[in-house]
């Protein structure tokens, strides 16, 4: 176990820079998620943690001790892959003890470890099965058993649960989190999906176009979005953006002329955009912020999302789930002023 | 009264696929099944190819076996086997495999390596002819010479002209092997690779445990071809050995050459059948040997 710095790491291939000056502690236990679009540089960060890809420059330190030059197998990291990367002609065993094979212990214990590793993930009885013979959990587990057996200060997961359906990557979410809390190791994951990032993390870090653009607790992220990428990226359905003016007293003006009242000291005559998510954006909530006609409604049984034309665009908000308007219907949509964001136009930036 | 519309879906498609295998069928039995089912029938009889077949039962079959001529012949084919296919498997797997991780001039030397694949084997058996000849002609000698080390007889020697033969057609199919090698190892998924060099493994151990195991069917693929190329070897053969082809003293003479022989020189088309049905035989038997001994699981 051991804590990880990533200290002014760049990635250029070529003549491009994919990744700019990338800064970020991992305390030791912690579990950190890299979130983002495709591209972001996400995966390359976690490849150069692991030493699968070279650094262009910065310093990457793990427990202490900086890695920059050292190969992969030296640097006490275990990495589970997005496509499992378990050996098709090899028994589960053989696969979970192919990570010991550098090791230079006497059989008898590597065996013992084997054992070990397959009872924490609960697969003792599949031991001898080839992973033709498994279902996509089970592969899944074989590969984070492989890692488990190395004992490394820090876990590198890939994506990991992109190749299973659904209801498994909800059930392996779980199974990753509770081993985690277990083993209680430092983990690095890296994932698309902002679901993953939100349910496993102690901290989130959300990259965008090889630029880091938030680090902080699930909660954070979304309750606190740093700017506006954060707070669309983070949260299903994303957060409505209204462009708008600032006025005198915290008054903001819409495009098209409606006024609503925000607390706190705003700058005036900047232009801004405020952000409300559905679920704050509701019919009848004081003050009132826009008025528009239901166009389509997505009942979800405890709630019916409502898609509202306004004269501000399109804007999703949240209704009861038993007794939502009509469509057609007219509704005043209204949020509470602390769940309103505010957003600098023209950096994105969040205002205070 | 028929009708194509009163015909079910499967019924129209099965219909539709026969007349379009139609014509590659009716072309196989005429050209392939029904020469095969005579071959099999002269090798009872015999025949000079202008007069009347006579029944001869098992009487080309035990001259066969009688004649030592044959037995030569039957060793030097599976010397061509063993020492052909193995030599060829091993040379093409290590050029592919440095090939592949090769990033300057990759495609360059791919086709440098596939182009003898592409050389009519005429040509190609005449110019290594060239290669062969003793000093002031042959480049080999030449070379050798040039450093002072004595001539080496390479087509007139009985020990060295198997070899010296054999050496231009494992060439011939390098490049095609090399081109089956590399899409086999494309086709291993990177990240295994790079999960073992996290594990630590050396490359010994990945080449072993990791590419090896996973090429198989390649493997597989390419030695039950490369076996019959060389069970089939006779283009090369005849064409380094025009002036005394199979020679000397039939050192060099594969069945396939036998064959030949019997049948176009000596007119003895019932025990040039016989021969035929010999050959197919060990071809199938090595064939399926190689399959069932490769294909575990």
């Amino acid at each position: 176990m051991a804590n990880l710095i990533l200290r002014d790491l760049v990635k250029t291939y070529d003549k491009t820079e994919v990744l700019h000056s990338i800064n970020l502690e991992v305390e030791d236990g912690e579990f950190v998620v890299f979130v983002g679009p495709s591209g972001c540089g996400k995966s390359t960060t976690l490849r150069m943690i692991a030493g699968l890809e070279e650094i262009t420059s910065g310093v990457i330190e793990i427990d202490g001790r900086v890695v920059n030059n050292l190969e992969p197998k030296d640097r006490d990291i275990a990495m589970v892959f997005q496509n499992y990367a378990i050996y098709p002609h090899m028994s589960v065993r053989k696969n979970i003890g192919f990570g010991l094979r550098s090791s230079n212990a006497p059989k008898p214990e590597k065996e013992k470890r084997i054992e070990e590793v397959a009872t924490l993930l609960g697969m003792n009885d599949l031991l001898d099965r080839k992973p033709s013979q498994l279902s996509g959990g089970q592969r899944q587990r074989v590969a984070i058993g492989r890692a488990m057996v190395r004992d490394p200060a820090v876990f590198l997961f890939d994506e990991p649960l992109s190749n299973l359906d659904a209801q498994l990557r909800t059930q392996m979410r779980l199974e990753i989190k509770k081993l985690h809390q277990r083993v209680g190791s430092t983990i690095v994951f890296v994932t698309h999906d902002q679901v993953e990032a939100m349910t496993m993390a102690d901290r989130i870090v959300i990259m965008k176009d090889g630029h880091i653009q938030q680090v902080g607790t699930p909660a954070e992220v979304y309750h606190a979005p740093a700017n506006i990428f954060v707070a669309t990226f983070i949260g299903a359905p994303a957060m409505n953006m209204i462009p708008g003016r600032v006025n005198g007293g915290g008054a903001v003006t819409l495009a098209t002329g409606g006024t609503v009242q925000l607390g706190g000291a705003l700058p005036e005559g900047r232009d801004i955009i405020i952000g409300i998510r559905p679920e704050d954006l509701l019919p009848g909530e004081t003050p009132g912020v826009l008025r528009g006609e239901v166009n389509v409604r997505e009942p979800l049984g405890h709630e019916t999302l409502i898609y509202v034309g306004t004269s501000e665009g399109d804007v999703i908000a949240k209704a009861d789930g038993r007794t939502p308007p009509e469509i057609g219907e007219v509704v005043s949509l209204g949020a509470h002023p602390d769940n309103i964001h505010v957003f600098d136009a023209a950096t994105g930036e969040a205002l205070a | 009264m028929f009708r194509w519309s009163d015909l079910t879906i499967r019924q129209k498609h099965i219909a539709w696929a026969w007349a379009f295998l139609a014509v590659p069928v009716l072309f196989y039995a005429v050209i392939r099944f029904y020469p095969t089912g005579n071959a099999i029938l002269i090798s009872f009889q015999d025949w000079n190819l202008l007069g009347s077949r006579e029944w001869a039962g098992l009487d080309n079959y035990v001259k066969l076996f009688n004649d030592p001529e044959f037995w030569h012949v039957f060793r030097n084919t599976f010397v061509y086997l063993l020492l052909g296919t193995p030599i060829s498997l091993v040379l093409s797997f290590v050029i592919a495999y440095h090939l592949d991780k090769l990033r300057f001039m990759h495609g360059f030397l791919r086709m440098l390596y596939f182009l003898p694949f592409m050389t009519s084997a005429v040509a190609m058996a005449w110019v290594w002819r060239w290669f062969y000849q003793p000093v002031p002609i042959g480049l080999f000698n030449n070379f050798l010479a040039s450093f002072g080390i004595p001539q080496i007889n390479f087509l007139n020697s009985t020990t060295n002209a198997l070899p010296s033969v054999l050496a231009p057609a494992v060439w011939a199919g390098l490049g095609f092997q090399i081109i089956i090698f590399m899409a086999g190892l494309r086709a291993i998924p990177k990240s295994y690779y790079e999960a073992a060099k996290i594990d630590g493994v050396g490359w010994w151990t990945v080449l072993w445990e990791i590419t090896i195991p996973l090429l198989k069917p390649t493997i597989v693929f390419i030695v039950v071809f490369s076996s019959i190329g060389f069970l089939r070897i006779f283009d090369h053969v005849f064409n380094m050995t025009t002036n005394n082809p199979g020679g000397p003293l039939n050192s060099t003479k594969p069945l396939v050459l036998m064959i030949y022989e019997s049948a176009f020189s000596s007119f003895d088309m019932g025990y040039a059948a016989a021969q035929t049905v010999v050959l197919f035989v060990v071809l199938l038997a090595v064939s399926l040997l190689q399959l069932r001994i490769l294909r575990d699981n």
